[in-house]
């Protein structure tokens, strides 16, 4: 099993998605540092994605330093500073643009927006 | 690097119709291309012509380097290849066919095919005859598999099964990854099937290959527009020749900008200045197929706007892969 899930949006490129989702989790604390990494077999295999994507995803991740290659060992979740405020909230930027458009679109105002949101956040604490 | 199949001007005609007309094609190594096309637009017929089990009417097509008409036992022990209605003997046993064919591949590895049948989770005492559509597909598949083949053909092989049969034959595939030299040409009519699979996609309708190119150069250059205006909307005139199915109600403009490129959001924009809203979006590669199927057709009435589904740097010089149809 992988330590982490990716729920594919059609549309959006399958490279995008999987990165998004390591980003995610190691936000999260699904992934923390020193923690193995996936192989891109396992990725791919796990995933149902080309293996080439999967590569690709790793090179991408080792490249934002997010991941590092230990030789003898494999690739692990890199000994980064924990994300900071400003780097979670970079994460939520996508979703907050399409609630954003989806509610113009609806012609809904600011406040019903931020209603919407606040009723959804404190049934999470229910 | 060498393509594992390539095919040149290759058509095939039965008697007056013409299934697969001068085709250009080449397959890289270590890709998964999915061969895209709606029924009966040539996929099979490529692919059998492709495979020796039919000779080109003209044209020609090479495989691993050699004239498809010269295929022997050699390049077949590195081909696997699974059809849509592959017959299977009846009367054997799933342990029956896999010894009937272990002596036949040299590469053949006895542990790997007991480890693919385990995943795939077929009986091996049970006749072949007893199983189920998708049970006999995930067996040609194991078969296919099992001497680690450099290149995987695939016809219309999820056709009729369901997700989970669908999703092991999926892991199937995935397992030849792993060796040094792979490339899997999977024919489908259903997109939807092949979008995580597949980097390259070729698109075949009425015999015609209407391009080639990897997944990520595709779905990077298709955006669907909905601009918004004040009053009625405007038709350009002329219009764009990357715009595609350009709709209009009322007041908005929607259509589907297919030329990429580094500046083509902003051309776009600048093409709609008097716009109060212009959304542009990312589109499934199922959008971007059925878009350029409804191109085909408006196409077939006259030759306006042919190239408009090639990318900008494309359109002047054509390369070999962005092949498009001649008359």
């Amino acid at each position: 099993m992988l330590p982490f899930s990716v729920s594919f949006k059609p549309g959006l490129s399958v490279h995008e998605q999987v990165v998004y989702a390591v980003k995610k989790a190691c936000v999260a604390g699904q992934l923390r540092p020193g923690d193995p990494f996936p192989s891109v077999r396992s990725l791919s295999q796990d995933l149902r994605i080309n293996p080439n994507t999967a590569h690709k995803v790793v090179g991408t991740l080792v490249a934002e330093k997010l991941l590092e290659v230990r030789p003898g060992i494999g690739t692990v979740v890199s000994r980064a500073p924990a994300a900071t405020r400003g780097q979670r909230r970079t994460l939520l930027n996508e979703e907050t643009e399409r609630l954003v458009v989806e509610a113009r679109k609806l012609s809904l105002d600011l406040q019903e927006v931020i209603d919407a949101v606040k009723d959804r956040w404190e049934r999470l604490d229910r | 690097m060498n393509p594992v199949i390539q095919t040149e001007s290759l058509s095939k005609r039965y008697g007056r119709t013409e299934a697969v007309h001068d085709l250009t094609l080449s397959v890289p190594e270590g890709s998964i291309f999915a061969f895209v096309g709606p029924n009966g637009a040539g996929k099979t017929t490529t692919i059998k012509t492709v495979m020796n089990i039919l000779e080109p009417s003209s044209g020609r097509a090479t495989v691993l380097g050699v004239d498809s008409r010269r295929l022997g036992p050699t390049e077949f022990q590195q081909i696997g290849y699974v059809s849509e209605n592959q017959e299977l003997p009846g009367w054997m046993t799933l342990d029956g066919l896999l010894a009937y064919c272990r002596p036949l591949y040299p590469a053949w590895d006895t542990a790997f095919a007991e480890d693919l049948r385990r995943r795939l989770d077929l009986p091996s005492s049970r006749r072949i005859k007893d199983f189920s559509r998708g049970m006999r597909m995930k067996a040609a598949l194991l078969s296919s598999l099992a001497y680690r083949p450099r290149l995987l053909v695939l016809d219309e092989p999820f056709a009729g099964l369901d997700a989970l049969v669908r999703d092991e034959f999926i892991q199937g595939i995935l397992e030849l990854a792993e060796q040094a030299q792979w490339t899997v040409f999977i024919s489908s009519h259903d997109i939807d099937e092949v979008e995580r699979l597949a980097d390259w996609i070729g698109v075949i309708n009425e015999g015609r290959l209407h391009l080639a190119e990897p997944v990520a150069s595709l779905t990077g250059r298709f955006r669907r527009v909905e601009a918004t205006f004040e009053g009625d909307a405007p038709i350009p005139s002329p219009l764009p020749a990357s715009w595609l199915g350009v709709e209009r109600a009322a007041h908005t403009l929607r259509f589907v900008e297919s030329a990429g490129g580094e500046d083509d959001e902003a051309c776009v924009r600048a093409a709609l200045a008097g716009a109060t809203r212009v959304e542009i979006a990312p589109m499934p590669l199922k959008a971007i197929f059925m878009a350029l199927a409804r191109t085909f057709r408006t196409n077939a009435a006259g030759d306006q706007g042919k190239a408009a589904f090639l990318p900008a740097q494309a359109r002047e010089a054509l390369p070999h892969r962005w092949t498009e149809t001649k008359r």
